[in-house]
């Protein structure tokens, strides 16, 4: 295990992931898009902002809804997971998550944050479902966006691991750095929690999510934590096709 | 009118805390915006403000984290804080009062010109 990646946990175990939703975690998931939206609507009230300003703010309101409409469709799948089969087919996550970035890319813009898939191209194949693993993907995204530094970038990651048995996709976000010298010792308590990849507002529900849709696809997340950020992941199955070519 | 008092957003919420410092700069505040309780710190080391407005939940550590640290230095015990959250219904201000909170703000029932009132009732 290298220096940086001083703890892995698989996430399919913890007891968030292990019970369901509850009707509060969803509602305390949608009030923040849904707060954030009229806010920036009785703004919109305001004569004296600017032609600039009124952009931006019908920018955000319209980012925000697709955000909150992702996760509305998202935990309909989900509830719906155990009636419903989903199609497993050979994907090519490269395009996949290409895709992904390019969705996602406007959000991010607005956000003063990048998106990008790093590392060259990959041809790989794995066995999954197009549209649970894309959201997976935006999931990890949208999370990585909470606790992305200003200005920083989110990376996908893709990569081989058990010999080419499995492709692991990761999304990478540099979180708050905490340079030594700054540290004073009023934020011991606040350091610590930090590191300790506390993320209090989050009701766990979007990684619930995303555990019930790998699991649909017969795969697993986890986190790797970071000094600087963290790497949300899926596991899945690699396809076999490739090496029948 | 500008007031020159410092007003410290601690918010993770990047367009919302946006949306708190142009409702406030308009009514002549000097703004700054803290994305989490680290970056809240250096803020306050380097301009201690006249005011905080304060998320709860916030990103590696939480609101009540923050006011506990900042109750227990007397120069920083002193400054008002709103707590502005998603949770407000679920407090009572009598006992926040402890933790400095002067003003309990309800994100998902405020106007914009709210925390103006509740800040310049403060200062």
């Amino acid at each position: 295990m290298g220096a940086e990646e001083r703890d892995q946990n698989n996430l399919s175990g913890g007891l968030v992931l292990d019970s369901l939703p509850s009707y509060v975690a969803a509602a305390h998931e949608l009030k923040s898009p849904l707060v954030l939206v009229r806010q920036l609507s009785l703004a919109l009230d305001d004569n004296s902002i600017s032609d600039e300003d009124r952009k931006r703010i019908l920018r955000q309101i319209t980012l925000t809804s697709e955000k909150a409409l992702r996760l509305t469709t998202d935990l309909t799948k989900s509830i719906r997971m155990r009636d419903a089969l989903f199609e497993l087919e050979p994907i090519n996550p490269q395009q996949l998550c290409e895709d992904v970035v390019k969705e996602m890319s406007p959000y991010f813009r607005e956000n003063d944050r990048e998106i990008r898939l790093v590392g060259g191209r990959q041809s790989l194949l794995l066995v999954g479902n197009r549209d649970l693993l894309r959201r997976v993907i935006m999931n990890f995204s949208d999370n990585a966006l909470n606790y992305a530094d200003q200005y920083s970038t989110i990376e996908i990651k893709m990569q081989t691991r058990d010999h080419g048995k499995t492709v692991r996709l990761g999304v990478r976000d540099y979180g708050p750095a905490v340079p030594a010298d700054t540290i004073k010792s009023i934020s011991k308590r606040l350091l610590n929690k930090t590191l300790d990849h506390a993320r209090p507002q989050s009701s766990g529900l979007g990684l619930y999510i995303a555990n019930q849709f790998a699991g649909a696809m017969n795969g697993k997340i986890g986190v790797t934590k970071h000094i600087d950020g963290a790497t949300f992941y899926i596991d899945l199955q690699a396809s076999k096709q490739l090496s029948l070519l | 009118m500008i007031t020159h008092q410092n007003i410290l957003i601690i918010e993770d919420d990047k367009w919302l805390a946006e949306q708190f410092q142009r409702t406030l700069e308009l009514a002549g505040y000097k703004v700054t915006i803290a994305n989490h309780g680290l970056d809240a710190i250096r803020c306050i080391d380097d301009n201690k403000p006249d005011a905080i407005v304060l998320d709860v939940l916030l990103t590696g550590s939480n609101g009540f984290t923050l006011m506990h640290e900042l109750q227990s230095y007397d120069d920083t015990a002193r400054i008002p804080i709103i707590l502005c959250t998603n949770l407000a219904p679920d407090f009572d201000i009598k006992d926040l009062k402890p933790y400095g909170v002067k003003y309990l703000l309800d994100k998902s029932s405020m106007h914009p010109n709210d925390i103006i009132n509740a800040v310049k009732s403060h200062l």
